[in-house]
């Protein structure tokens, strides 16, 4: 009984016949190694329910040939028949599991790495147009939808379809006028199971969205407590929240009635067809038309046949959602790779110069050029810094040179190779983009610098730190390089993770930075420390920043302003604010935003 | 049936407490439910024995056939509308606990010291209000389905041994077995389905954090090392789910063998009674169908143990949350605060406190007079004690020692309401609900109109980006609505504190994401705000602490020196130490 809605399809996931049925074609490829077992587990599970059918048949014979005859040695072959029929079905039963769940398992662990894998090909401008969440989804709530199929669904699924296929069958061999008088429920028991079937799946997917809101109320509750309580607003808040949760319970409520009609309904199909056996078969065998033994064996098999009718429709909704997130997995697969490398790539040099002609650039999906002939050559060992306002391309130009991207006319070159000629792996350890507001992965502080190149050892992890002047500040934490850094009570400060991500860098030692400026402010002990750390990491390396900071602009041999698409300014700090124009500007609304100059001793409001 | 109110006579302490609690709350739901499953018994025991009698008697024999046939076929319509009633108040009784357990919680939490919320992570609350609160409910769903299938188990036995002990004897013997296995099945699968759901939830981790750093794995070239991640991930789910695959082909086919090993038994043996005339045809399969009619409530008489401990352990750590009093109360006898004309005056007097019961000291004799309509501002390194001051006030956490007072009384003499009502406190991590803007805006009263909300949007200088804004006003923010920048969600926090209107307003940097180079468009709204009402504020940038009338400069709580910004500024090292590198950004210039 456990588990009785069984997952559910929302109308615009449902795949239509053409669908699964191309869905099955690909699951058949995919089964490839593993079809031999399959094939052995669906003969299993063909002959389990041969023995299952097998007991009401030998009770039959039993009672046809020994118990009315009075023949000893005839019910004796029955029982020892029937004992064999239980054994088998023992094996049968026991190894289907254990062939179906090998296959299954197998053929998601290949899904899930290819999954996986297909995702890491992408370039980020596939990551740009599609939502994080479904990807997320893809790999974890689709698959796990898959697996629970495996787990049991499929095994059950089969089953019951086998059985009462298997069922109807044999009750038709025995008395086809007793299946004919039985055909009465048949309409009832079709409609109640397909109305069943659509209201429980509708029900599913109401009870699903409600959990949904009813968590995300509790959660914002929880972690917003600290605003509830400042504006005293406890009362009102719960009361909010008891709202969402009676539609919770009311959602709940109305899967529950939908499985409450049609349990009833399948339990009294499956005695009235025994009481109209009874009469038919009574009459049929008075009438010496058919056999005690085959009326009994006749009532048996109806006790069997209306489970699988009701598992079916439970598990339908099961099928059909993994079928639905089949599709949506092979369509990631199906997904075409955008950033392709050369069969034969030529090998950048060691550094160079980067130069940049007449660049034109879009994002997929879109006919606005975010950049238009941009030409720029930045010269080995130059630091430039990449200024304008937000939306204006820095970022995108950065990138670009970076090859996250590939442009959509006009070229880029790093040491004289086109970046679309080498090999993407070389060129990201020449040329290095460090988003300042490092992310954190799950793990230790060691293991998160150790993303640059994995396989250092700690030394050089401490080397890296060492370069950059901050190896101190970590050493001293309790746990050292080993202080995980997710966990509760160690969380790093924002200081910390860009410092985490600064060293990074300096472990990968690239010839090109292109260093994406943090955005929030720090405090101003911690402020100091990461400038000194930059500062280290930039000496002998070629700098692309893109600044928010214009001190950071200042201390750049050359600025550019980025702005509609081209460089509207290009030159060092001290000659483009002589010259008065935009960067000029720029620096002067700047200059007012600080409301003291950066230095406080020259301040006098 | 769901209620809001936490004010019960006896919260109880443990599992076994709370679902007594929930029983007797619930008594007359179970009794009607009882009442259905003794119903679905009576008809379901009757059938197998109409069967037996139609057969001997009717096809055998030479009674009617139609009467055994209406016979059968009432027995069934009883047992299958019995069936569907019992499923349904089962399944409600549980539901009207789990929702009423869930409001009880949620209040509960609501209403939680803020030094519980300080050491107790959300996640863990929320597991209290989901995880834990449904194997806490589906234990009532066993009630009524339990007792039915106990009294079948007893009802079939009784009837078998009536009809021929020893054929009885012989069909029952190896049944037990079967809810041995399936007591064990359910307590060997449980724990290995956690297990895969635990691996499934660990590989979830790596894709979640590969996609959200994909920009770090992409940069630094690491795809390979993510693959090799999530190929361990993806081996440990394969493990664990062949496991709980192999506990099922281990258990579910002897637990099938079982009851046909027992119909075998009642064919050889009562196939020969019947031969030699001690029992009927009718009888024979009568026996048949009470064996495959015991398989399924033995089954899941074996689990419920099983269920009813988790149920219990579930229920621990329910009553633990629920029994856990909040710390900061109104007092028994509360003073009214002081007409608010002229109001808004603030001072500590010798406060010491310290987080953790006072294990982390952070103010030591601390004193702070702010006169009503001053401005103060809170000037120090992270860790002095600045943000503390300002959680005191609208009494966050009580003072170890001393006092601090608004308008001359005692906070804690003042009823928590009146209190927050009169201060609001601006948050430097801003949280917003999700909702439309309005809703947000109006969270201190939200009978707020139209031109209060807009007056408030245009002071904290949002009304602009709000208004470009498609809806407007009614624009959805939060989880599945409009994302806003973490400038523009600082804003909106501070015109909602202006709809409080207190008379004490405290920004605890709530400027700080708010874009430099926009600093001065709000600069002049704040100054309005801050106009007439006490305000402190707790700031990083100078152009915002000039605003204020004075400023304090705290270090390791205390007050180190006061005064103006420029008199500090050009007379106090360390004040200049403090200030000295904060550089504000440039964007969108």
């Amino acid at each position: 009984m456990a588990g009785w809605m069984q997952g559910g399809v929302s109308a615009d996931e449902r795949l239509d016949l053409d669908g699964t049925k191309t869905v099955l074609r690909r699951s058949m490829e995919y089964l490839g190694p593993y079809r031999r077992r399959a094939a052995q587990s669906f003969l299993l599970l063909v002959l389990w329910t041969g023995t299952t059918i097998a007991g009401p048949l030998l009770v039959r014979r039993a009672i046809d040939d020994g118990i009315r005859p009075r023949d000893s040695d005839q019910l004796t072959i029955a029982v020892v028949g029937y004992l064999l029929a239980a054994a088998l079905g023992y094996v049968f039963y026991r190894a289907s599991i254990v062939t179906l769940a090998w296959v299954g398992e197998n053929f998601l662990r290949d899904l899930r790495r290819s999954v996986f894998a297909k995702l890491l090909d992408q370039s980020l401008a596939f990551y740009d147009r599609s939502k994080a969440g479904v990807l997320i989804s893809r790999m974890t709530s689709d698959v796990d939808s898959l697996s629970e199929l495996f787990q049991y669904g499929l095994l059950m699924f089969t089953a019951a379809l086998l059985q009462l296929v298997g069922t109807i069958v044999v009750l038709s061999l025995l008395s086809w006028q007793l299946m004919l008088v039985c055909l009465v429920v048949v309409p009832v028991v079709a409609i109640a199971s397909i109305k069943f079937q659509r209201d429980s799946n509708k029900a599913y997917l109401a009870v699903r969205d409600h959990i949904g809101s009813t968590l995300s109320a509790l959660q914002e509750g929880i972690s917003g407590v600290r605003l509830v309580q400042a504006f005293g607003r406890e009362d009102l808040q719960a009361s909010q929240f008891a709202a969402t949760n009676q539609g919770l319970y009311r959602s709940h409520m109305n899967s529950v009635k939908v499985a409450a009609w049609y349990l009833p309904i399948i339990e009294f199909a499956a005695t009235a067809t025994t009481a109209l056996t009874i009469g038919v078969g009574g009459y049929l065998a008075h009438q010496g038309t058919l056999s005690i033994g085959t009326v009994i064996a006749f009532i048996l098999l109806l006790q069997g046949l209306f489970e699988p009718v009701q598992q079916l429709s439970q598990l339908f909704n099961l099928v059909q959602s993994a079928t639905a997130s089949l599709d949506k997995l092979y369509g990631v697969l199906d997904e075409p790779v955008d950033l392709v490398e050369p069969d034969a790539p030529s090998t950048f040099p060691a550094s160079g110069a980067i130069v940049v002609s007449n660049l034109s650039f879009a994002y997929a999906g879109s006919d606005e050029l975010v950049l238009r002939g941009v030409d720029l050559t930045i010269a080995d060992g130059e630091r430039v810094a990449l200024v304008g306002p937000t939306g204006a391309g820095k970022s995108t130009l950065a990138k670009l040179i970076a090859r996250l991207y590939d442009p959509t006319d006009g070229s880029i070159s790093f040491g004289g190779v086109d970046l679309r000629d080498g090999s993407v792996a070389e060129l990201r350890r020449r040329v290095l983009v460090v988003p300042q507001e490092g992310y954190l992965f799950d793990g230790t502080i060691a293991d998160n610098i150790r993303i640059a190149a994995p396989g250092t050892s700690d030394a050089e992890v401490q080397a890296a730190l060492e370069r950059i002047g901050v190896w101190e500040r970590f050493a001293t934490l309790p746990e050292g390089l080993a202080t995980e850094v997710q966990e509760r009570g160690s969380r790093l400060s924002a200081g910390e993770r860009q410092l985490v991500s600064l060293a990074r860098a300096a472990l990968a030692d690239p010839a090109v930075l292109v260093l994406d400026e943090a955005t929030s402010s720090l405090d101003p002990g911690t402020e100091r420390v990461v400038e000194a750390a930059l500062e280290h990491l930039m000496s002998g390396r070629t700098v692309i920043a893109i600044a928010h900071r214009l001190t950071t602009a200042a201390r750049c041999d050359r600025v550019a302003v980025v702005a509609e698409g081209g460089i509207a300014e290009l030159g060092p700090h001290d000659e483009l604010i002589a010259r008065g124009g935009r960067y000029a500007a720029l620096f002067g609304a700047w200059s007012s935003g600080l409301g003291v100059g950066a230095d406080p001793a020259s301040a006098s409001d | 049936m769901t209620t809001t109110s936490t004010k019960h006579p006896s919260v109880p302490r443990t599992g076994w407490g709370l679902l007594r609690q929930a029983l007797v709350e619930q008594r007359w739901g179970l009794l009607v439910g009882m009442i259905a499953a003794l119903t679905w018994m009576a008809g379901r025991v009757a059938v197998p024995r109409l069967i037996q009698l139609a057969i001997d008697r009717g096809i055998e024999g030479d009674d009617p056939l139609v009467p055994w046939s209406i016979a059968v076929a009432v027995a069934g319509a009883v047992s299958g509308v019995s069936l569907g009633l019992r499923r349904y108040l089962a399944f409600r009784n549980a539901r009207v606990i789990e929702a009423r357990y869930r409001d009880r919680l949620f209040a509960h939490i609501q209403r939680l010291h803020i030094a519980y919320h300080d050491v107790t992570a959300t996640g863990e609350l929320m597991s209290r209000a989901n995880t834990d609160l449904n194997q806490f409910q589906n234990i009532f769903t066993q009630i009524p389905i339990t007792s039915g299938n106990f009294l079948i188990v007893i009802a079939s036995v009784i009837i078998m041994i009536t009809i021929h002990p020893t054929l009885a004897l012989c069909a029952l013997v190896g049944l037990p077995a079967i809810n041995v296995l399936g007591k064990r099945f359910a307590q060997t699968l449980h724990p290995a389905v956690l297990r895969a759901q635990q691996e499934s939830a660990q590989l979830a981790g790596v894709v979640e954090q590969t996609v959200s750093g994909i920009r770090v794995v992409k940069g630094f070239g690491s795809e390979h090392l993510q693959a090799e991640k999530l190929d361990v991930e993806a081996d440990d789910v394969f493990d664990a789910s062949i496991e709980s695959s192999r506990i099922r082909a281990r258990y579910l086919p002897a637990i099938e063998l079982l009851p046909n090993l027992g119909l075998v038994a009642v064919l050889a043996y009562g196939g020969h009674l019947v031969i030699d005339g001690d029992l009927t045809v009718g009888e024979l399969v009568g026996f048949n169908l009470y064996v495959l009619m015991l398989i399924q409530p033995l089954r899941m008489l074996g689990q419920v143990v099983a269920q009813g401990q988790r149920a219990a352990s579930a229920g621990d750590r329910i009553a633990e949350v629920l029994s856990t009093d909040p710390l900061i109360l109104d007092p028994a006898h509360p003073q009214p605060l002081p007409h608010r004309s002229g109001g808004g005056t603030v001072e500590f007097r010798g406060v010491e406190f310290g987080y953790h019961g006072g294990d982390v000291p952070v103010l030591h004799r601390f004193d702070l007079r702010v006169d009503a309509g001053e401005s103060v501002a809170l000037v120090g390194i992270t860790g002095c004690g600045k943000t503390t001051v300002a959680r005191l006030l609208p009494r966050f956490y009580d003072v170890d020692a001393g006092a601090v007072m608004l308008d001359g009384i005692d906070v804690r003499q003042l009823r928590l309401q009146d209190l927050r009502k009169a201060v609001s406190l601006v948050f430097e991590e801003t949280f917003l609900f999700s909702g439309s803007i309005r809703d947000n805006l109006a969270f201190a009263d939200p009978l707020a109109d139209d031109a209060v909300i807009r007056r408030a949007a245009q002071l904290a200088g949002a009304a602009d980006f709000v208004e470009a804004l498609p809806d407007g006003y009614d624009t959805v923010i939060g989880e599945r609505g409009f994302s806003l920048s973490g400038g523009q969600r600082q804003r909106l926090s501070i015109a909602r504190a202006i709809v409080a209107d207190p008379r004490v307003l405290i920004l605890d940097d709530a400027t700080s994401a708010v874009d430099p180079t926009k600093e001065h468009e709000i600069r002049d709204a704040m100054a309005e705000v801050m106009g007439g009402r006490t305000t402190i504020v707790i700031a990083h940038r100078p152009a915002t602490i000039a605003l204020a009338d004075r400023v304090v400069l705290l270090d390791e709580g205390r007050i180190v020196a006061e005064g103006t910004h420029s008199e500090l500024l050009t007379s106090n090292r360390r004040y200049q130490e403090v200030l000295a590198s904060v550089e504000p950004v440039a964007e969108d210039a």
